[in-house]
C-alpha cells in the first residue's frame, strides 16, 4: 500500500492515534487525577478530612459493623434479578466479610458478600458495601460520592460504560493502539536521540506542536509504554476470559487442588462455628511479618465462610514499601485462631505480575513517585493534544480549499476532549460544593453535572469551530479555556466558603490533601488564564488584518 | 534528601549528555568549537552522574520502586532540560564551566 515502511507507519500513527486519541486523552487525564484520588475524595467529602487511620480492631469495632450489614446493596439486588431463575430470595446467607484500606485512607471500606440462592451460575454472589469512620464505626452516607476513587478513577478504565463491559473494551483497544502508536511513533521519528531535548518555541506553530509532541512522547516513553501495557495486564481477565469459558472445569479443579494443598477450605462445611479473636490473629501476623523484616500494617482483612466450621481468616500486609499491592498473606482457622498457612514467597511469574499491576495501581507510600506519575500522565495528555493540533493545522488549509469538514470535526472533538474534559471535571467539583447537603441523590446530581457540562462543551465546541472550515483558528479554544480558568478559581473559593478550610488554614495545619488540591486548582486557573490571554493575540491580529483589507 | 540529590544528579547527567551534542553546545558557546575529547569527557561524566543517581535511588527504596523512581526522574529531568535549553540555556553554563573548548 505504501512504498516505504516509514510511510505505512506514519499512516498507522496518524489514524489510530487520531481515532483512539480521543479516548486515550480521557484515560490519561483521569488516570493522572486518579494518582491523587484519595486526596480528591477528601476535598469532596469535608466530613472525612482527618488523618489516615490504620485497620481498626476487628473484635471491638469491625465485627459489629459487619453484623449490621444483613443484606446486599439495593443496586446489587437490582443487578441480581437477571442472574437468578425465578424470584429473588427473601434472605441472603452471608458468605465472606472483608475490609480494605491503604495508607492514604481516613475512611474504611467494608464489604460483605452474600450467597445468591437459585443463581443460574453458582459462582455468582451479591455484595453489600459500606464506608465507615474507622474511629467510631459509624457509617458514612451512601450518597456521599467519593469523586476521586468512585468516579474519576473508574472513568479512567471503564468510561462508566458498564453495559456489556463496553467501556473496558474501548479502553483496552485504545491501550493496544497506544502501544502501536508508540512503536510507530519511534519508527517515524527520524532523530529520536539527536532531537531528544529539542524544543523551539520561537519557530512556526507546526514546528512547536511537533517538538512538544515528540518531547512529551519520548521523554516519558517508558511511562507511556508501561502504563498502556500494565493497564492491559490488569484487565487481561476481561479481554481473555479463558478461566470463565473454555478452561472453566480446569479452573474449578485448580481451585479444589489449591484448597487441598494449602489447607484453606474451598467450600463451607455446613456446620456452625464461633469466631475466635481476630485481633489476636492480626497481632500474630504482624509478629511474623516483623520477623521477616517487613512493616506490619494490615491492608486487607478477609473472613471466609463466616460462622462456618470451615471458616478461615486471611490477613494481608499493605504494600506500602513495595511496588506489589498487598501480600505476605497469613491464614488462620476462624474458630480457633490456629495458624493454617503462611503464603510462601511468590514464584517468579507471580512476582512479575504483581510488579506490573502494582506499578500501575500504586498503593505504595512514596510521594515523589506519585508526583512523577502525575507528570507522566499529564505529559501523555500534552502529547495527545499536540498530536490533534498538528493534525488540524496540517490539513485545515487544504480542507478549506476542498470544502471538506474533516479538520473542523477533529478540531471540535479536540476541544471537547481537552478543555471540555477539564470543564466537566471542574464543574463537578463546583457542584459538589454548591449542591445542598441534604439533597436526595446528591451523588447522582454531581454525576449529572459532570456529564451535562461535558455535553454542553461538546456542543459549544462544534458550534464555535465552524471557522476552521475557512482555514482559520477556532474561537472555541479560547472561550473554553476562559471557562476553565473561572471554574478552577471558583472551586477553591467555594471550598473556603462552604467548609472554612481556606489555604491559610490547610497549609498551617499541613493538611496536604485539601491544600494540595486547592493549590493545584489555583495553578490550573492561572495557567488557563495565561493561555486564554495568549490565544487572544492571533484573533486580534486577524481582525486588524480584515479591517485593513476592507 | 538522597532522592533530591538523585534528582539533581539525573538532571546534571542528562544536561552534560545534551551539551556533548554539537547543537546544544553551540547554544552556550556559540563561537567555540566542541573538540572530540571534550565531547567524550562530557559523555563519561554525564553517564557517571546518571549511574550515581540510580545508586542513590537504590539506596533509599526497595529495588522494584527505585528503578521506577529513577526512570521517572529521568523523564522529568529531560523535560525540564529541554525547557531550559529553549528559554534559558545560559543557566546551564556553570555545568560545563570546566570543559575546554
Amino acid at each position: 500500500m505504501y512504498q516505504t515502511f516509514r510511510q505505512s507507519m506514519t499512516w498507522l500513527h496518524t489514524w489510530f492515534g487520531l481515532v483512539l486519541g480521543f479516548v486515550l486523552i480521557v484515560v490519561f487525564f483521569f488516570g493522572a487525577l486518579s494518582v491523587f484520588d484519595r486526596e480528591i475524595d477528601r476535598w469532596a467529602q469535608p466530613a472525612t478530612r482527618f488523618a489516615p487511620q490504620p485497620m481498626p480492631s476487628f473484635d471491638h469495632l469491625l465485627r459489629p459493623v459487619f453484623e449490621r450489614i444483613t443484606e446486599p446493596d439495593p443496586d446489587a439486588i437490582e443487578l441480581a434479578r437477571s442472574l437468578v431463575d425465578g424470584p429473588l430470595p427473601e434472605k441472603y446467607p452471608v458468605m465472606d466479610w472483608s475490609a480494605y484500606t491503604t495508607h492514604r485512607d481516613p475512611v474504611l471500606d467494608v464489604y460483605v458478600s452474600f450467597d445468591l440462592p437459585n443463581a443460574r451460575n453458582p459462582d455468582d454472589h451479591v455484595h453489600g458495601h459500606q464506608t465507615i469512620d474507622p474511629r467510631s464505626g459509624t457509617q458514612l452516607p451512601a450518597s456521599d460520592l467519593k469523586i476521586g476513587s468512585e468516579f474519576f478513577y473508574p472513568l479512567h478504565y471503564s468510561l462508566h460504560l458498564e453495559w456489556m463491559e463496553l467501556g473496558y473494551w474501548i479502553v483496552g483497544f485504545a491501550a493496544l493502539s497506544m502501544l502501536a502508536a508508540l512503536v510507530s511513533g519511534v519508527v517515524i521519528h527520524r532523530k529520536i536521540f539527536r532531537e531528544l531535548f529539542t524544543f523551539r518555541p520561537q519557530k512556526q506553530r507546526q514546528r512547536v506542536n511537533l517538538d512538544l509532541h515528540n518531547l512529551t512522547g519520548v521523554v516519558a516513553l517508558p511511562f507511556h509504554f508501561f502504563f498502556a501495557f500494565t493497564g492491559l495486564v490488569i484487565f487481561a481477565g476481561i479481554y481473555f476470559p479463558v478461566s470463565e469459558t473454555q478452561l472453566h472445569p480446569l479452573v474449578e479443579a485448580h481451585e479444589q487442588a489449591a484448597a487441598a494443598a494449602t489447607g484453606l477450605p474451598h467450600d463451607p462445611a455446613g456446620i456452625a462455628a464461633p469466631l475466635a479473636s481476630v485481633d489476636a490473629m492480626v497481632g500474630d501476623a504482624q509478629r511474623r511479618w516483623a520477623a521477616r523484616g517487613m512493616g506490619g500494617d494490615v491492608g486487607f482483612l478477609f473472613v471466609n465462610h463466616v460462622g462456618d466450621a470451615n471458616g478461615y481468616v486471611s490477613i494481608y500486609r499493605a504494600g506500602t514499601d513495595r511496588i506489589a499491592l498487598t501480600g505476605q498473606g497469613i491464614h488462620y482457622k476462624a474458630s480457633t485462631g490456629a495458624l493454617i498457612r503462611e503464603d510462601p514467597p511468590e514464584t517468579a511469574i507471580a512476582s512479575v505480575n504483581e510488579f506490573l499491576t502494582g506499578l500501575h495501581l500504586q498503593h505504595f507510600r512514596h510521594w515523589l513517585l506519585r508526583f512523577l506519575y502525575l507528570f507522566g500522565g499529564l505529559a501523555g495528555c500534552v502529547c495527545i493534544a499536540t498530536g490533534f493540533l498538528f493534525f488540524v493545522e496540517k490539513r485545515k488549509q487544504q480542507h478549506a480549499r476542498d470544502g471538506v469538514a474533516g479538520a473542523r470535526i477533529v478540531d471540535a472533538l479536540a476541544v471537547a476532549t481537552i478543555t471540555g474534559t477539564l470543564i466537566a471535571a471542574l464543574s463537578m467539583l463546583v457542584a459538589n460544593r454548591l449542591l445542598p447537603e441534604n439533597l436526595v441523590d446528591r451523588d447522582e446530581w454531581q454525576k449529572n453535572v459532570f456529564w451535562l457540562t461535558w455535553l454542553a462543551s461538546g456542543i459549544h465546541a462544534f458550534w464555535r469551530t465552524t471557522v476552521v472550515q475557512d482555514g482559520e483558528s477556532a474561537p472555541a479554544w479560547r472561550e473554553q479555556t476562559l471557562v476553565v480558568a473561572v471554574l478552577a478559581v471558583a472551586a477553591p473559593i467555594l471550598n473556603w466558603l462552604t467548609t472554612g478550610d481556606h489555604l491559610l488554614v490547610t497549609l498551617q495545619a499541613r493538611y496536604w490533601p485539601v491544600a494540595g488540591i486547592d493549590l493545584f486548582l489555583l495553578a490550573t486557573g492561572v495557567l488557563a488564564g495565561l493561555v486564554a490571554h495568549r490565544l487572544r493575540r492571533p484573533a486580534l491580529a486577524h481582525t486588524r488584518l480584515a479591517a485593513m483589507k476592507s | 534528601m538522597m532522592l533530591l540529590l538523585a534528582f539533581l544528579l539525573s538532571f546534571a547527567g542528562l544536561a552534560l549528555l545534551a551539551l556533548s551534542m554539537e547543537r546544544h553546545w553551540r547554544q552556550l558557546r556559540a563561537t567555540q568549537p566542541l573538540p572530540n575529547s571534550t565531547a567524550r569527557l562530557l559523555r563519561i561524566v554525564g553517564s557517571a552522574a546518571l549511574a550515581i543517581s540510580l545508586t542513590l535511588c537504590l539506596a533509599v527504596d526497595h529495588a522494584s520502586m527505585a528503578s521506577l523512581v529513577w526512570v521517572m526522574t529521568l523523564a522529568v529531568s529531560a523535560f525540564v532540560l529541554a525547557m531550559l535549553l529553549a528559554w534559558r540555556p545560559g543557566w546551564l553554563a556553570p555545568l560545563i564551566s570546566w570543559a575546554r573548548s
